[in-house]
């Protein structure tokens, strides 16, 4: 069983506004999926019928090789998920040691086998100075850690991270990533996470873009960079008049940011050959390369050629 | 079941940890102790000072009277401080956190009763405590070991009754800020609509038939049937019947509703056929609501 999630034909309605409008896609067992979308593009909604909170209206989904909404096949599939909300949702008179076993109790798990679930998330969630102490007193980053540890305390298969990171400090950011990263290599768990930040996004296995209820892109980070991140050529003339005019002339085609004209390049090589036409007007330049930043912006302002080209607006690539 | 008791017990610590919460939930009774010490205790003395001689029982008799209306109160209100926690864990998405585990949605609606119920027992239990202190300090005797299970047993039946209202009452609150009202409310007019705040007989007759129909009073008429029945009986030994008709319908220790006279057997069926009906209420919109 390679997948462990499966959607096919995927649906939700609120009333007559389509919030998702049929997607497939599948997640492989101890893989990283980062799951990506504007807000209101139907991300949290998706999410939310994958973690059996919310009724789909019509399509087909197995988790873990339970089929959701199928009568106790929920409670399987609840057995087999963790989720870590955006929110810090965790009761703040109680303590961390408090909060992760009292959820833990909820999975009826026996005493010994929820005391060794307890010992394996306190040493990789790294909880020991902190497990005493009230959870309406930690730092964002302590908070993010226990969260994270409630999520993971029945041992799932598959962990949910809606924006786990939206909020936290850069220091706080790579520690959970290192955190999950190394959990994930030990124990085979699959990790199904959404994030703004795309150079998170570019840590997954693979990648889905979503964009107003149906799936825009998906693949690789690697192949959706290559093939829709173009690198770009960022110049600043001594004359802006004069660069201007020396770009029209060569025909290079440009926008411009207040001082800074962008130019789009097919490769950096060809950087090279303009630079060397234009040296003695530079002032500075900059080769900057494509990012997920930009695949994701590209999409949502519909500006890959190929999302107009394809009747079904879904790209897939693969390496 | 194990896990119905986590959630028992994580809804417990959360409140009993917020000493805020706990205090309001408390408020009507010190605002009911103010207004005993004010006023109310001097009201009743000098309504009876024609008729008993002994200033000491007589003062042991009104505080049996302020001790069943303060026990009847305590139920209502901490209870109520219970339903605080499922509609900030709606409003903060912890409820969504729980129903992503495999516990049934019934389950998590019954905890956060049973809660209210234990912890609202727990307080009133700790009240009757004082209460039974209270009343020994001034001289008088402990209860009997029958009073003192008819005092539990209404005292589980005010809780179970509150709780069933309560449950009710904030079921359709949607924010903490609603609940804050509602809570405001209720705190204000528990003291009244138990006959605790303004002796029954200084109302109009048509609030006294709302009170009457309250079944929560009824609680507090079974509560000063148990306490103060000894204590009536010395004092009013010698003086004429009237005297005692006109007190004990004054101070809502009996109640006449549409010429007769409400025995406790009426009262504790009155309350528990209330519990049946809230509860069937209850369950009948639980289920629309979560369909």
């Amino acid at each position: 069983m390679p997948n462990i999630i499966d959607v096919t034909d995927l649906r939700k309605n609120y009333g007559n506004f389509e919030a998702v409008k049929g997607i497939s896609f599948c997640v492989k067992r101890g893989s990283v999926f980062a799951f990506l979308g504007a807000n209101g593009a139907g991300k949290s909604t998706t999410i939310e019928i994958l973690s059996t909170l919310l009724k789909k209206s019509a399509g087909h989904v197995v988790i873990n090789g339970y089929e959701l909404g199928k009568g106790k096949h929920n409670d399987a599939i609840r057995r087999s998920i963790g989720i870590v909300f955006q929110e810090s949702i965790l009761d703040d008179p109680l303590t961390v040691k408090e909060n992760i076993m009292l959820r833990g109790r909820l999975y009826r798990l026996s005493k010994d086998t929820l005391e060794d679930n307890y010992a394996f998330v306190k040493k990789y969630l790294q909880l020991d100075d902190i497990e005493q102490k009230r959870y309406r007193s930690l730092s964002g980053g302590q908070r993010r850690r226990t969260d994270i540890a409630r999520a993971l305390i029945h041992r799932p298969q598959l962990l949910f991270l809606d924006e786990p990171t939206t909020g936290l400090d850069p220091e706080t950011r790579q520690f959970v990533w290192e955190t999950l990263n190394v959990m994930q290599r030990d124990t085979n768990m699959t990790i199904f996470f959404s994030t703004h930040y795309m150079e998170e996004a570019e840590q997954a296995d693979y990648i889905v873009m979503i964009k107003g209820g149906e799936i825009a892109l998906e693949g690789t980070p690697n192949a959706l960079r290559t093939q829709f991140a173009k690198d770009r050529l960022e110049i600043v003339f001594h004359d802006e008049k004069i660069g201007e005019a020396l770009l029209q002339q060569l025909h290079v085609s440009y926008r411009q940011k207040q001082e800074v004209f962008i130019l789009p390049l097919a490769s950096t090589k060809e950087a090279i050959e303009l630079l060397e036409t234009m040296k003695e007007d530079i002032a500075s330049f900059e080769v900057v390369k494509g990012t997920m930043d930009d695949v994701f912006i590209a999409v949502q302002k519909n500006e890959l050629d190929v999302l107009h080209q394809k009747s079904d607006k879904s790209v897939s690539v693969y390496e | 079941m194990s896990n119905l008791f986590a959630l028992i017990r994580r809804h417990r610590l959360n409140f009993l940890r917020d000493r805020v919460a706990v205090f309001f939930s408390l408020l009507s009774v010190f605002i009911t102790i103010s207004l005993y010490i004010l006023f109310l205790k001097k009201m009743q003395v000098d309504f009876l000072a024609d008729v008993a001689s002994d200033s000491k029982q007589l003062t042991l008799l009104v505080d049996k009277w302020f001790v069943a209306g303060i026990l009847s109160i305590i139920p209502v209100t901490t209870t109520l401080a219970q339903f605080h926690i499922p509609i900030h864990d709606t409003e903060r998405k912890v409820t969504a956190d729980f129903l992503t585990t495999p516990v049934p949605r019934a389950i998590l609606q019954l905890s956060y009763m049973c809660n209210a119920i234990i912890t609202g027992f727990i307080f009133s239990l700790i009240a009757f405590f004082l209460c039974e202190l209270l009343i020994v300090v001034n001289g008088g005797t402990l209860l009997t070991f029958a009073e003192t299970v008819r005092v539990l047993l209404i005292l589980l039946l005010a809780v179970i009754l509150s709780s069933t209202m309560n449950a009710l009452l904030t079921m359709f609150l949607k924010t903490q800020n609603a609940f804050s009202i509602i809570s405001t409310l209720v705190g204000t007019f528990i003291g009244f609509l138990c006959g605790v705040y303004i002796p029954l007989g200084m109302l109009p007759t048509f609030v006294q038939y709302i009170i009457m129909y309250f079944p929560i009073s009824h609680l507090t008429l079974l509560l000063r049937d148990v306490f103060m029945s000894d204590s009536l009986a010395d004092i009013f030994a010698n003086a004429p019947p009237e005297v005692l008709e006109e007190y004990t319908l004054m101070f809502g220790v009996v109640f006449k509703m549409h010429g007769q006279f409400i025995s406790p057997v009426v009262s504790y069926l009155f309350s528990i056929g209330s519990i049946g009906i809230l509860l069937f209420f209850l369950i009948f919109l639980y289920t629309r609501k979560f369909r």
